[in-house]
């Protein structure tokens, strides 16, 4: 799997580079601003990218913005974008394309190294890695919301859902059996009034219209 | 011509009023007199004192208006604005300095309107009292004949003419000389006792600047420091455990790969915590996403992570300096969380607009209301921040809703 990396802070770049070659990832490219993402998009045409959110020249959120435009040019190119603080808009900017593909974690993941590469490995695949804390913006609903019906559990795998993980991670997160995550999200569609049967990417758009639209 | 006669008959009514007000002036010292007597004696005064101040700024007041309108400029009035109970306001009176020039040109008034008040006086009754003597004056009895000016008695036409007309050639052109001349004089005493001059204009800017800065400082200065303390007790704190704990590691690599492991771990979650730590500080510093966004952007951001559907009306506000974007975030994160935890409210509503170099920023929500400023919620929060600002907060929150909290900033950068 071939990754181009865009990141300006030479530590972090060198980090990023040593930790993928050392799960048997290729570094393709290492840009340092939203131009030399294009370039290296345009010249490797990477299996997944991962991009700063932070990027020169003013240092404000030029990685959202690029990773934007490079979907747009190159439609359905995997996208995880890393920052160093999580808002829930920017969330709702990347996931509005069309497409799955899209990733948007807390750089401090990192430090997680086999859950990093995983999530980089689902996004690679067309999947979503949401960060947990974006999933948590999401569901402070208030009292009398529909999600105020689902049972403590059902929240954790909504969640999980939500973060963009597959029934089988959410039994190995949870440590429970396989139908009885099947049976909370029967459970959670039936009470949030969604319909089931939607797998992968089309599950978390629907999970995450749903928490958007729906007050 | 016409324009001095307008201004002769201007000044001479000047001086008449002055006659009046200076007797007035003697009054009204003696009200004041009584009114602190009285605080002294019993309480009376506490009613009577503030009355008292009222009446003679007012007065005050009337003498700026007549001594510009003679002047034809306008003499300002300068009193520091009153705050707080009746305690406090009696002290800010006291240390009004503009309060003891007004009781100083009372007493100058007393003086120096009677006699300017005189001057009107004769100036304006001579011309009058001489035509009406030189025509008139054989309706008197010829034992007691009326008198000219000087003492001169009328009793015959020739003389009537005579005495009359050379009072009338003495007393009008002079009268023209003399009296605008006296009702500038008193006015220039009024401008210069209870008037604004330069000095005191720049003195007062000082004034207003240096308790600006140092609750600007101050405020930094806490901000620092609660910083500080953030970064010592948590994040630096945590840094010194991880190197620790990878030194520790290192050592046990060789003969105990397992406790290795597990130092190595412990400290990947210091990591962890450090980060998010430094995150939060980070945040409430000042928000990254105003950096990115700026502080339109901010509170759609805050609108879509809120517990409660939120109505955001926000115009183009412009350029506004970083604090005041900050304090305005976070008063409605505040507001926001609020209405979500505690209001009950089903739906809220944020606006900002920008008038000038203030920026208004309102959020309402229909929740039961209630929200007690005494009991350490977070409005006490954006009370610290706003004030420190220089800017002020309203809160309506009366029981059973609706809430309405209302903040005004300078946002001048």
């Amino acid at each position: 799997m071939r990754v181009v990396i865009v990141e300006d802070n030479v530590l972090l770049a060198e980090g990023l580079a040593l930790m993928l070659e050392r799960a048997q990832l290729e570094v393709a490219a290492v840009a340092a601003d939203a131009e030399g993402f294009h370039a290296a998009v345009a010249e490797h045409r990477p299996d997944v990218t991962i991009v700063d959110v932070r990027l020169p020249p003013s240092y404000r959120d030029e990685g959202i913005r690029a990773a934007i435009a490079a979907r747009g040019a190159y439609p359905g190119l995997p996208v995880l974008v890393l920052s160093q603080y999580v808002e829930l808009v920017y969330a709702v900017e990347l996931l509005s394309g069309e497409g799955g593909g899209i990733g948007y974690l807390l750089k401090d993941r990192v430090s997680r190294v086999e859950e990093f590469i995983e999530a980089l490995r689902r996004v690679a695949a067309g999947g979503t890695a949401l960060d947990a804390e974006v999933v948590a913006q999401l569901l402070t609903r208030r009292r009398g919301h529909p999600l105020a019906a689902l049972s403590p559990r059902e929240r954790d795998v909504l969640a999980l859902m939500a973060e963009g993980h597959d029934n089988s991670t959410i039994c190995e997160k949870l440590h429970i059996v396989h139908s009885s995550v099947h049976k909370h999200i029967g459970n959670i569609f039936a009470k949030l009034g969604l319909a089931p049967g939607d797998t992968g990417h089309r599950r978390v758009q629907a999970v995450l219209a749903y928490l958007q639209t729906r007050h | 011509m016409r324009r001095t006669l307008r201004g002769v008959v201007r000044d001479t009514a000047y001086l008449l009023c002055m006659l009046f007000t200076s007797l007035t002036s003697v009054l009204l010292l003696f009200l004041l007199a009584v009114a602190v007597g009285s605080t002294v004696v019993a309480g009376m005064g506490l009613v009577l004192a503030p009355l008292a101040v009222q009446v003679v700024r007012r007065w005050t007041d009337v003498h700026r208006a007549l001594a510009g309108w003679v002047l034809g400029e306008q003499v300002p009035r300068r009193y520091r604005p009153l705050r707080g109970g009746i305690g406090s306001w009696m002290r800010q009176v006291v240390a009004d300095r503009m309060t003891w020039r007004d009781l100083g040109w009372l007493a100058a008034n007393a003086v120096v309107g009677l006699v300017a008040g005189a001057i009107g006086l004769f100036f304006a009754g001579t011309p009058p009292v001489t035509l009406f003597t030189m025509f008139f004056w054989w309706l008197a009895p010829v034992d007691d004949p009326l008198h000219m000016l000087m003492g001169t008695p009328v009793t015959s036409w020739s003389a009537a003419l005579a005495t009359g007309l050379g009072t009338l050639a003495v007393s009008v052109p002079s009268g023209v000389l003399v009296v605008p001349r006296a009702a500038r004089l008193h006015a220039a005493m009024t401008r210069a006792l209870i008037g604004r001059s330069t000095a005191d204009e720049l003195e007062r800017r000082v004034e207003a600047l240096t308790e600006a800065r140092t609750g600007v400082i101050d405020a930094h200065g806490a901000e620092l420091r609660r910083i500080e303390r953030d970064l010592h007790d948590g994040t630096q704190a945590r840094l010194v455990s991880i190197a620790m704990r990878l030194g520790m590691a290192k050592q046990a690599l060789g003969d105990d790969p397992e406790v290795a492991a597990r130092l190595i771990d412990d400290a990947r979650i210091g990591a962890e915590s450090a980060m998010g730590e430094l995150r939060s500080i980070l945040r409430t510093m000042y928000p990254p996403v105003l950096t990115d966004r700026g502080l339109g952007g901010a509170i759609h951001a805050l609108a879509a992570q809120s517990g409660v559907p939120v109505q955001v009306d926000v115009e183009d506000l412009g350029l506004v300096s970083a604090p005041a974007e900050a304090a305005t975030y976070f008063t409605i994160a505040e507001a926001l969380t609020n209405a979500a935890k505690h209001s009950g409210a089903s739906v809220a509503r944020v606006t900002v607009h920008r008038t000038g170099d203030w920026l208004s920023t309102t959020v309402e929500d229909d929740g039961c209301g209630g929200v007690d400023e005494t009991r350490g919620s977070g409005v006490v929060g954006i009370r610290r921040r706003i004030e420190a600002l220089e800017g002020a907060v309203h809160i309506d929150s009366p029981h059973g809703g609706p809430t309405t909290i209302k903040v005004e900033l300078p946002c001048g950068s």
